[in-house]
Formats: structure tokens, sequence, C-alpha cells
């Protein structure tokens, strides 16, 4: 079985539950979103998914072996993984970031830095430091650090928080692209409904459970999105919501 | 004269390796010539020539590998705790060395050379072993716990510090108040060889994890994403640093800005990239500092100032110059 599973997965800090009973089987070559509320789990899910947590039930696993068991390059030429805080207090250049990325994987085809630098339109701006480029770039820059290591399963933690609304479809249709072209498949959690309607798959996840999976158009309907952040169904804002919908 | 100078800064970051060790020749030209007796390297005298190898050239290599191993240490550091503000003495190494050094000076009253900088080595790798042990958890080395404990130890070592000096005689107090000052004047070759291969150690084990020190500086879960155990990688560059920082403390004192100013200045040259910031730390550590120790026994001859001193009183107001510069 390639690519990620999540089989049964539960995770506590503590003894407070956090992810109960997730099971999911990603497919070659999808753009997945993972939404909730804040605190349902989805930074948890995705830590678990990159192995960086271990889960106290269940099995996440990569390329049908427990993503755990994986020696570190080995995991890193297969699955990339992007947290969503993204501080550098140092002045890294974009092309020392992406070159980072592709000493990291081991994939003999992998692709060259200047070849990744092109793919997110970064080629111009190579060395430049990250503090002198913009917020949309920069991210780009770490996902051209990701797509260096060579895998094909990239872990996403709101990647598109903070960008205006030009860099945010910007970003999604060089996602889209990599899952189309180069047969990636990307699990990205987010938050802008509107965005997420752009993705080929949804999982919906509240309080640590699976509320939901399937195609946006046909989850993103008001009573699952009240549900998933509890919201009041009568409140004046979901007029809003639905009117912006529409 | 801006376009000499505006080619000049071109050519160094074109070639900075290059250009930092020529700088580094004339700067040791300079600190064997320079002196309370000036000498002509081209016409030297058996008396000049007994200066040079007794005196001066054991202190021009001892400055060298001082600011050579802080330079690195800092860069180590500075990239493990991701704050620019880190310096070789953020891990208690120097409050540990201090202390061990100060009960040397003041049992020995100055007459075993050998003694004070071995008990500087041992206070200074004990201590950073404690602030390791103390800084790890089942992730391995954690950048909170550690600088937590560093500072937590230092503290104490330092209080303990002053209650010995304040029980101390007048006279032991000021040669171990020199020695925290960072003087080179007793600088000899006899715990070179010692030193030279613990720093060699450090320096090669830091240069062979350099991959994980870039990678840390990017926070412990991007390091992970690459394939690494942060916790791992930060432990043994922990441990490189220092070895660097107790070698050089065990050398000449404690000489303050070298590790926190150079790392800063080679990263406006060639960027943040380990691969290149550690060797060219070195030099520029190794440069300073000699610089440093030459302009201390030049200028007011025959008073001596400690190395330390000078780099403090160019240090400090170098380092605010670029907070302003940052700042704006």
């Amino acid at each position: 079985m390639s690519g990620l599973a999540f089989t049964q997965v539960s995770f506590s800090y503590g003894q407070t539950p956090c992810i109960r009973l997730f099971s999911v089987q990603l497919a070659k070559g999808q753009l997945v979103g993972l939404i909730g509320a804040n605190g349902s789990g989805k930074t948890t899910l995705l830590r678990l998914g990159a192995g960086l947590l271990r889960a106290d039930q269940g099995q996440v696993t990569l390329d049908g072996k427990s993503v755990g068991s994986w020696r570190g390059h080995e995991r890193a030429s297969r699955l990339s993984y992007l947290p969503q805080t993204l501080e550098v207090p140092l002045p890294f250049r974009v092309l020392e970031l992406v070159e980072m990325g592709r000493a990291a994987g081991r994939h003999p085809q992998r692709l060259t830095c200047a070849e990744v630098l092109e793919m997110v339109g970064l080629t111009g701006k190579a060395e430049l430091p990250l503090a002198e480029i913009s917020g949309g770039e920069r991210q780009r820059a770490f996902l051209a650090m990701t797509l260096a290591q060579g895998g094909s399963t990239l872990l996403l933690d709101e990647p598109l928080a903070g960008l205006d609304l030009r860099y945010q479809y910007e970003l999604l249709a060089l996602l889209r692209q990599l899952c189309q072209e180069r047969g990636l498949t990307i699990l990205l959690s987010l938050h802008d409904l509107m965005l997420a309607r752009e993705l080929d798959r949804l999982l919906v996840l509240r309080q640590g459970e699976l509320l939901a999976d399937g195609l946006p158009g046909e989850l993103l309907q008001p009573e699952l999105v009240c549900r998933t952040f509890d919201l009041d169904p009568a409140a004046q804002w979901n007029v809003a919501w639905q009117a912006h919908k529409d | 004269m801006s376009g000499a100078c505006s080619a000049g800064a071109t050519a160094l970051k074109r070639h900075p390796l290059f250009i930092m060790l020529g700088c580094l020749v004339v700067v040791l030209l300079l600190s064997l010539s320079l002196g309370q007796q000036p000498i002509n390297l081209l016409q030297i005298d058996e008396l000049q020539l007994k200066i040079l190898l007794e005196l001066r050239l054991p202190r021009v290599v001892v400055a060298l590998l001082m600011g050579a191993a802080l330079g690195v240490a800092g860069a180590i550091l500075q990239g493990v705790f991701r704050n620019p503000l880190a310096d070789p003495y953020v891990l208690g190494t120097s409050s540990g060395a201090a202390l061990a050094a100060a009960f040397g000076l003041l049992a020995s009253q100055g007459s075993a050379t050998w003694l004070v900088p071995s008990l500087a080595l041992v206070g200074a790798l004990m201590t950073s072993g404690v602030v390791v042990a103390l800084g790890r958890d089942a992730w391995g080395v954690r950048a909170e716990r550690l600088l937590l404990s560093g500072v937590g130890i230092g503290f104490f070592l330092s209080a303990i510090l002053m209650l010995v000096m304040s029980l101390a005689q007048a006279d032991g107090v000021k040669r171990a108040l020199l020695w925290m000052a960072g003087d080179l004047a007793g600088a000899d070759w006899s715990l070179v060889p010692a030193a030279a291969v613990l720093m060699l150690l450090g320096f090669v084990l830091g240069l062979s994890r350099r991959r994980g020190l870039n990678a840390l500086a990017l926070g412990d879960e991007v390091a992970f994403g690459l394939g690494l155990e942060p916790g791992r990688e930060r432990m043994l560059l922990v441990l490189a640093a220092a070895l660097l920082t107790a070698a050089a403390v065990a050398l000449g004192g404690i000489v303050g800005f070298v590790g926190l100013m150079v790392p800063h200045g080679v990263r406006v040259l060639v960027g943040a990239d380990a691969r290149r910031v550690l060797p060219l730390a070195a030099v520029g550590g190794g440069m300073l500092l000699c610089l440093a120790d030459t302009l201390g026994r030049s200028l007011l001859p025959p008073m001596e100032l400690p190395a330390g001193v000078v780099t403090a009183l160019i240090g400090a107001p170098w380092f605010l110059i670029m907070l302003r510069r940052g700042m704006r």
C-alpha cells in the first residue's frame, strides 16, 4: 500500500484525548484539505502523519510501513512536512533553503535546485535573503524546500495562512499543478472555506473525530459547517456566508 | 573613495575566504611586530628573536586559537538556540571556568602556571556537562531547557565566585580579575597542544553536523521534516561548542564579544549557511582577537589592556550600531 494511511488512529496529550479512531487513506495525485475548528486536531493529525508524534492506538503507515519505523533520510525522501510557524532568525537565502531540502532527500531522480526554483517561480530570487522577499514568495521558498526532498507526499500545516487573496490562489494553483503533473499527494490544513472549495477532497474534523470525508461541493453545506464550527445556524453571519457562497 | 570601498566590499563578498585569510596574515605580521618593543621582522637580532619565539609567538598563537574557537562556538550556539544574541558563554561555561580558575589562582599564589588553565578546562567542561544533562528529556536536548539551565547554573556559580572573591586576599583577587578579563599577557606554549586538540575535535564535530545546524535554525519541526533527529543534533552541536569554549577559556580566560560579533559579521558577508559560516567564523574570530591583543599591548605602553577589555570596547559600540541598523 503506497502513500500515507491512517488506520484507527487515536492520540492523547496526557489525559486529554485529541484524535479518536481516525482512518483515512490518501490517494495518489489528490489535493486534500483538512478543515475544522481551532483545537479540533488538525495540526496533531499532520504531526502524526509526519512521524513527529506516535499514535497511542492504531497505525500511521507510509508506503506500507509504519511512518515511525523509517530511518530519517528514508522518511524525508518519501514525505515532506511543513509546520505552520516558520520563523527564520538567521539570514538564509532562498537557494540555501532549497539546498537543505535537496540534501535531505536521497532519491537519485529528484529535481535539481534550479528545476524546483523554476517550478515555484523563484528562479530570479535564488540569491535573495528570505527577509527580502514577500510573504507569498517566502511560503513558496519553503514549499520549494519540501519539493526538493523529492518525496511524493506533502503535509502542509496552514500554508495559506497570512497570505493575501492573490498569493493564496497562486499557491493553491501551484499545489494543484504539482498534484496533476507530478502525481504528488498533498494534505493541507486550512480555515478558509472558499479556498477549501478548490480542493479535490475534504476531511472535516470535529473534536478529534472525522466528521465527514468527501468532495468539497457536497460537504460545504450550512448544516455541516455549523456543526463543524459549533455555530448557531440562525445567526446573522451564517446568512452572510451563504450569500458569499452563492 | 566610496567607489573603492564598494569595490572592496564586493570583492569581499565574492571571495570571502581568500580575502579574510589575506587580512589574517597581515594581522599576524602586525601582531608579531608590534608591542612594547617593536620588531622589524626582516632584521632580527638575538634578543628580538628570543622575544619573538618565547613571548610574542605563543601569545599570537593563543589569541588565534582562542578567537577561532570562540567565533565558531558562537556561530554554532546562535544556530542551535535560534537566537542571534547567544554567545559561547550561554551554557554557563565561563562561570564554571572562572570559579575553578579563581580557586587555582587563590590557592597557588601564581606558582603553578599549568594549574589555572587545567582547572578552568575541567570547570568549563563539567559545567557544560551539567547544563546539557539538565537540558535533556526524552526528545533529546531542548533549546529552551538548555538555555534556562545555562542561565540558572551560571548565576549560581557566579554567586559562589563572588563569595570566594570577597573572602580572598587582595593580591589573589587582582590576578583572578585579570584572568577573567581575558588577559593574554601570561600566554605560553604549555597548554596549547591540549587546547588545540580539543578545539580541533570541536571544530570537526561542528562542521560534520553543519546540515543539522542549518536545519535547527529553521526550527525543530522543520529539522525533523528534513529527516534529522533535532534533539540528537542539538546535543552533538552543543558538545562541539562546549569543547571549543572550554579550551578557549582554559587558554586565556574569558574574552567576551568575539563569539557574539564574529558570526554576525560573517553572515553579513556570506549568508547563514553553516558550511561557509563556520570556517569563516574561525578565521574572523582568530583575526579579531589577535588584533585586540595587539592593540591592547601597543596603545598605552608600558601598560597593557587585557584583550577581553579591548574586544568589549570595540564590540559593545559595534553591537549597538548593528542593533540600531536592525531596528530601521
